[in-house]
């Protein structure tokens, strides 16, 4: 750069009028370069002096007291040189802060590096969790299903039990022929005592005049005597009966069960031969 | 726009020898009536502005009443405006205080450091004004305007001005027209290089080396004045 280019450089970067690319380079140069330095401290002297040649003007006097109000106003963050009158500030004290707050901030990461493990490590036991609880569920939805399905197999077979209990308490008596004309014949009674009610099935037993009926007896070891349960007849050709029968006393212990042949409609006491007689 | 400059009809382009006594000696120039040297200004303000820098508010004021006529002035003929040049002078001499600690003398004079803050915030706020057109055709005077007036001073403010305001206006007198204006535009009007060259019709590369001729001479002479 000759004399004349950097001079005129020079008197333009002292106006502030020096453009890029021709500002970063003359800066550059004025870096190194104390005669350009003092060139340019010569040059802005004199730009800076041609506030002299401004038409005078006077500042009203206002102006000061506002000047010196708003100094005062700033006072307590006024010059940096007043502030360390006024507040003596050990130097190493912001050292001391910086230390402190690098300290911190090691251990807040360490803090938040070890939260942060935990987390992760209580998120994956509550996966896991949450995992078995699913599967208690399901176990348990299972459970109740075959809760229910036994209840209802415990219900049934409560049923049958009563049935079956029931059952136990009928009296059942086979009873067999006395004829000797007609061996085959034979005859079920079945006795429900909670009823107090019996059938009685009766099959190949021979059909009956018209005058005489069969009379079905019960022995009860309460009563001396027989105790009636009706009479019935036969089917003439099958020799079958189904008779539904009723006694005429209160029954208790059932030992046997008769059926005789006696008048139509039956007697109070037997009187005619005994036809059938359970063992 | 006429480009006649009115700083060839100052009446101060020969100073009055009798009011002051200009050596060309390049050391001091001394007023008939014992003002300081330069150099002993230099010295003065550059002592309060580190009393500013110890918090003194007496400093300030003082450094105030120094320098608050030029800074006021080259911010109201930028501006053209007197209550943003208040403004303006105000936030300068805010920044002075607060900032007076970072000041160092081996940089350059407490004046020449206070006049450049009040020129850029000044050209800041004329260049933040909206109509750059109206910046570029109203708002920079043809001329100085100290021929045909001499601002609040009146008429007669002439004996009035400081010895630092006639040595200027001296050595900007003894300047070539041509070299005058482009140095005028390039300090108050806040326009590029370009924006010069268009107002004064001229290429680029002549207003370049008018303003640097312009400003070697000026520094040459003040050399001998301030």
């Amino acid at each position: 750069m000759n004399d004349e280019r950097q001079e005129e450089f020079a008197s333009l970067y002292a106006f502030g009028l020096l453009e890029e690319p021709e500002l970063s380079a003359f800066r550059s140069e004025l870096e190194r370069n104390p005669e350009l330095q003092r060139l340019v401290a010569e040059l802005r002297a004199a730009a800076t002096a041609l506030a002299h040649a401004a038409p005078e003007a006077v500042p009203p006097e206002a102006l000061k007291s506002r000047v010196l109000a708003s100094a005062a106003a700033r006072g307590a963050k006024g010059p940096a040189e007043a502030r360390e009158k006024v507040v003596p500030f050990p130097s190493w004290i912001p050292w001391l802060a910086a230390a402190c707050i690098g300290a911190a901030a090691i251990w807040s990461q360490r803090q938040y590096a070890a939260a942060r493990a935990e987390n992760a490590s209580l998120g994956e036991e509550r996966r896991v969790a949450l995992a078995s609880l699913e599967e208690t569920r399901a176990q348990l939805a299972d459970a109740r299903k075959l809760v229910t399905q036994y209840s209802l197999q415990v219900a049934e077979l409560s049923t049958k039990l009563k049935d079956e209990g029931d059952l136990a308490h009928f009296k059942i008596a086979t009873l067999a022929s006395m004829l000797g004309d007609s061996p085959a014949a034979l005859a079920v009674a079945v006795w429900d005592p909670a009823r107090e009610q019996g059938v009685l099935e009766v099959s190949k037993l021979p059909a009956l005049a018209s005058e005489k009926d069969y009379q079905l007896w019960v022995i009860d070891a309460k009563y001396p005597a027989p105790v009636s349960a009706g009479v019935f007849e036969v089917d003439p050709v099958t020799g079958v009966a189904h008779v539904v029968f009723r006694a005429d006393k209160p029954l208790h212990a059932i030992a046997k069960f008769a059926v005789s042949l006696e008048r139509k409609g039956g007697v109070p006491q037997r009187e005619g031969p005994i036809v059938l007689l359970s063992p | 726009m006429s480009l006649a400059l009115p700083i060839l009809r100052f009446p101060f382009a020969a100073p009055d020898s009798s009011r002051t006594a200009a050596r060309r000696d390049g050391t001091v120039w001394m007023s008939s009536e014992g003002e300081t040297s330069p150099e002993d200004r230099a010295r003065a303000n550059a002592a309060l502005i580190r009393r500013m820098a110890g918090g003194d508010r007496d400093a300030l004021a003082e450094l105030y009443d120094s320098l608050s006529r030029p800074l006021y002035s080259t911010a109201k003929h930028i501006l053209n405006d007197a209550a943003e040049a208040q403004d303006v002078v105000h936030d300068v001499f805010l920044a002075l205080w607060e900032n007076a600690a970072s000041f160092d003398s081996g940089r350059g004079a407490a004046f020449s450091w206070a006049v450049t803050l009040t020129r850029n915030r000044a050209i800041d706020r004329l260049r933040t004004r909206a109509n750059r057109a109206r910046l570029l055709g109203n708002s920079i005077p043809d001329d100085l305007g100290y021929g045909s007036e001499t601002g609040d001073l009146g008429g007669s403010g002439l004996a009035e001005l400081g010895d630092r305001a006639v040595a200027v206006r001296s050595a900007l007198a003894e300047l070539p027209a041509d070299q005058q204006r482009a140095l005028e535009l390039a300090f108050f009007s806040g326009l590029t290089q370009k924006e010069i060259a268009d107002k004064l019709s001229e290429p680029i590369g002549t207003i370049k080396a008018r303003i640097r001729r312009g400003l070697i001479k000026l520094r040459d002479a003040l050399a001998n004045r301030l």
